[in-house]
């Protein structure tokens, strides 16, 4: 598989502060990977420095084999997409005439905006102006200006931060879609559930250091415990282990149609950050 | 350099739509009419006064308002969205310069309209006026990008508005004032001395060296320019 972008002992100091120290990662095509961190862990700094915003202070950075400072030049700024929390949008303006305007920076073709409309549902508001708009529908417009170039590779740097539940789903829906036609997308979010749903593998990132990666599913495996708790209809609690002691315990206590609920005690994305770093995701 | 009209009209209509919607800063573009219009009213007698208002309109209108857009753009973190996009250093320093030129090309024309100003060489008046307006928009631009919102533009953009209309004013004053005698090559000052140059016998080097000087003004002012613009794409 082709390395979309390949990022070896990335550092970035500000002026005395570190904000990135030996980050190491690979994201390969096709890939939805999820950076994870609370705010001010590095997560915007490294989308930065990936999309050639911010120069490195030391490290390998490369986008589609290339240094990523390559991205300045203009044929390859088409190649990505990309969602800040800044919309950079102009609020005289409507929703129609910003992404026309971004249709014709890209030079596609009059289509692209109806396409990038219904994709965030707001076809039907595209006479509003941005100045008009909620956060939660400005945050749908500077997605649709992110993705309709259909780019090969996404940022997406918190993009459903502002977002109702059934937006939050047809984004989710939308994305999947995307990728499925073979768009990679860096996700930044501090999110748990969102990159449980969404991403093929996970980095967490404390303090400008990835402290792990993988799959979620792998993750979970790693840090969780294989325990079940049980709860029985006396209200009592028992947390169960893997052997025969339990299970006979276990059975005994359906038989005799004592258990209320059982359930896995597998930890989530934000119970395994926790436990790596020892503070919140917030 | 890669350049594509099609950005550069995209650039050019969304800045039209965006100023034509923004009453704070077009109707600056009135400040040199009124001007004009009263001070035809009270008498001219000398180039330098058909050229005060044309010269504020300068500052006033081209430089002030490409200032604003330029700080609005970065204010709303609007001119980093427009970097991220293929548009080149060129579409978007063209494009963005290209409504302020034709529009201060107008107001210029009105502002010579209202205050009753004849050239006698019309023609080599208005390759003068149209480098002036080159060198306005760049003064404009590099103001814009060191400010960080319009509030500060309009800030940043007082010593311009307030220095380079008066030179033709200034100069007689460097005889006491050495200090002042930069304010000759101003090129406020440069264009008065050619239309006063023109109204007379004049030489083919009493036309060179004020259209020179002007064009050394401007090609100096976009080279900061484009300068501060690349440094403005990094944080």
């Amino acid at each position: 598989m082709n390395a979309v972008i390949e990022v070896q002992h990335l550092k970035k100091i500000f002026q005395k502060e570190t904000a990135l120290q030996d980050v190491s990662f690979k994201i390969q095509k096709g890939e939805i990977f999820g950076f994870l961190g609370p705010s001010g862990s590095g997560k915007t700094t490294t989308i930065k420095i990936l999309t050639a915003q911010t120069d490195k202070t030391d490290g390998d950075v490369l986008l589609f084999g290339r240094p990523a400072k390559e991205m300045k030049k203009s044929q390859n700024r088409k190649r990505f997409g990309i969602l800040t929390d800044n919309s950079g949008l102009y609020t005289r303006l409507s929703i129609e005439e910003n992404l026309l305007l971004y249709s014709d920076l890209y030079q596609l073709s009059k289509t692209a905006v109806k396409e990038a409309l219904d994709f965030v549902n707001l076809y039907t508001e595209r006479k509003k102006k941005v100045s008009q708009l909620s956060k939660g529908m400005i945050q749908r417009v500077t997605l649709a200006r992110a993705i309709m170039h259909k780019p090969d590779l996404l940022f997406l740097d918190e993009p459903t931060s502002a977002l109702d539940p059934v937006n939050t789903q047809h984004i989710y829906n939308g994305l999947r879609k995307l990728n499925e036609m073979g768009t990679t997308i860096f996700l930044t979010t501090h999110d748990m559930s969102e990159a449980e749903i969404l991403c093929d593998r996970v980095a967490f990132l404390h303090k400008g250091k990835i402290r792990a990666m993988g799959s979620p599913k792998e993750l979970k495996k790693k840090f969780g415990d294989e325990s079940i708790t049980v709860e029985l209809k006396n209200g009592e609690i028992a947390v169960i282990q893997n052997g025969s002691e339990d299970a006979s315990k276990l059975y005994e206590w359906m038989q005799s149609n004592e258990v209320s609920r059982i359930y896995t005690n597998e930890p989530t994305l934000g119970d395994i950050f926790m436990q790596i770093t020892g503070s919140d995701l917030v | 350099m890669n350049i594509s009209m099609t950005r550069i009209q995209a650039i050019f209509m969304k800045d039209y739509k965006e100023f034509s919607r923004n009453y704070a800063v077009s109707l600056m573009i009135f400040v040199p009419f009124v001007l004009a219009f009263f001070y035809n009213k009270t008498g001219i007698s000398s180039i330098s006064e058909y050229f005060l208002p044309i010269n504020i309109g300068f500052s006033m209108v081209t430089a002030y308002v490409q200032c604003c857009l330029i700080a609005e753009e970065k204010e709303k973190n609007t001119l980093r969205n427009l970097m991220l996009s293929p548009a080149s250093l060129g579409d978007i320093l063209i494009g963005k310069s290209l409504f302020v030129f034709i529009m201060t090309m107008i107001v210029v024309g009105i502002t010579i309209f209202l205050v009753g100003y004849n050239p006698a060489n019309i023609f080599i008046i208005a390759i003068a006026l149209m480098l002036s307006s080159v060198f306005y928009i760049a003064l404009g631009t590099l103001c814009g990008l060191f400010a960080k919102s319009i509030m500060e533009g309009s800030i940043i953009i007082l010593p311009v508005i307030l220095i380079f209309p008066l030179g033709s004013y200034a100069s007689p004053l460097s005889t006491v004032y050495p200090a002042l005698k930069f304010m000759e090559w101003l090129p406020s000052s440069q264009l008065v001395l050619l239309a006063e140059a023109l109204e007379g016998s004049y030489s083919a080097t009493d036309v060179i060296i004020p259209i020179v000087t002007i064009i050394v003004w401007s090609i100096f002012a976009w080279i900061i320019t484009a300068f501060i613009y690349k440094k403005r794409m990094v944080d």
